[in-house]
């Protein structure tokens, strides 16, 4: 089995049922939630990867994961079929999804931020 | 943060994987009831693994096997097997065999660790469906050996008549097409 690489890059906010509302529908600007497991090996191995592309958006856009093993109901909320799914949200909606690996930084910084790109392709 | 030394080593495995568990609940019966072996599954919370200690990274608890020590190290891999053959009643015989060294070599030590690597690498072809993927390697390997399984299947089921029978005999002639 080969090592996982060092944890590098930005540290991932965990946000839960208590605090989703807060730190997630009322906050300002767009975020990007991850539904995951960490017993999920798609998520494991996605996880350095999100880390980078978390460092690379340096706060433009914030990152924020939920555990669906302990936060069940919310992931129900809003329809969690597989992990790692992706919901994007601003200003308290729902702006994109995206269900699946994505395992290249590239991609995944594409998936997170499209969402959020305006008509003139300017991000956020 | 407080991390509270444990009494006994505290061995770690991945409750949603079927290899692990069956793993882990030998463990348990090879403990004979005796706390020699605190086993737990890694679960979900970061933190709670973090107070076991604090260099403990759920992701990696996920990755490989972790045994906690005692005295606040920690044992991974084929390291942590050998602890655990080391202390378990029923095969605390295999310390002499562990402690042999051949130049710098520890040959079983390394035999488990070999064991052990292998095993993880191939847990996603035994049902475990939270360990990821093979290597390509072994994928290829798998399919391969796949395809000749289901080819001896079916020869055999077409040989049938010929070698499974109590008493051999030809696949039955349709008498009918010269009536």
């Amino acid at each position: 089995m080969a090592d996982r690489p060092p944890a590098v890059g930005a540290e991932i906010e965990t946000v839960g049922a208590a605090s989703f509302e807060t730190r997630v529908l009322e906050a300002r600007g767009p975020i990007a939630v991850e539904f995951m497991s960490y017993g999920c090996s798609h998520c494991r191995a996605l996880e350095p990867v999100l880390r980078e592309v978390a460092a690379r958006l340096d706060g433009r856009e914030r990152i924020a994961r939920v555990n669906v093993a302990v936060d069940a109901d919310l992931a129900a909320t809003y329809g969690i079929r597989v992990t790692p799914t992706f919901v994007m949200f601003r200003d308290g909606g729902e702006v994109g999804r995206s269900e699946g690996p994505h395992p290249q930084v590239a991609s995944l910084t594409t998936i997170l931020t499209r969402p959020f790109v305006s008509g003139d392709g300017a991000a956020w | 943060m407080v991390t509270h030394a444990p009494a006994a080593p505290i061995l770690l495995y991945n409750g949603e994987c079927a290899v692990c568990t069956r793993i882990a609940a030998w463990v348990r019966a090879s403990a004979h009831g005796t706390p020699v072996i605190d086993l737990r599954p890694i679960g979900d919370d970061p933190a709670a693994l973090a107070r076991l200690n604090p260099h403990l990274d759920i992701w990696d608890a996920y990755e490989i096997v972790h045994l906690v020590m005692p005295d606040g190290s920690m044992k991974t891999g084929g390291a942590a097997v050998v602890e655990v053959l080391r202390t378990l009643p029923n095969t605390r015989w295999s310390r002499g065999l562990f402690a042999l060294h051949v130049g710098a070599i520890r040959p079983a030590a390394w035999i488990v660790d070999a064991g052990y690597t292998t095993l993880a690498e191939i847990r996603p072809l035994l049902g475990c469906a939270s360990c990821g993927s093979t290597n390509a390697v072994v994928r290829s390997v798998h399919g391969t050996l796949e395809r000749l399984a289901s080819t001896w299947r079916n020869d055999r089921r077409a040989l049938a008549p010929y070698f499974h029978s109590a008493s051999p005999r030809r696949p039955r002639a349709d008498n009918n097409a010269h009536s």
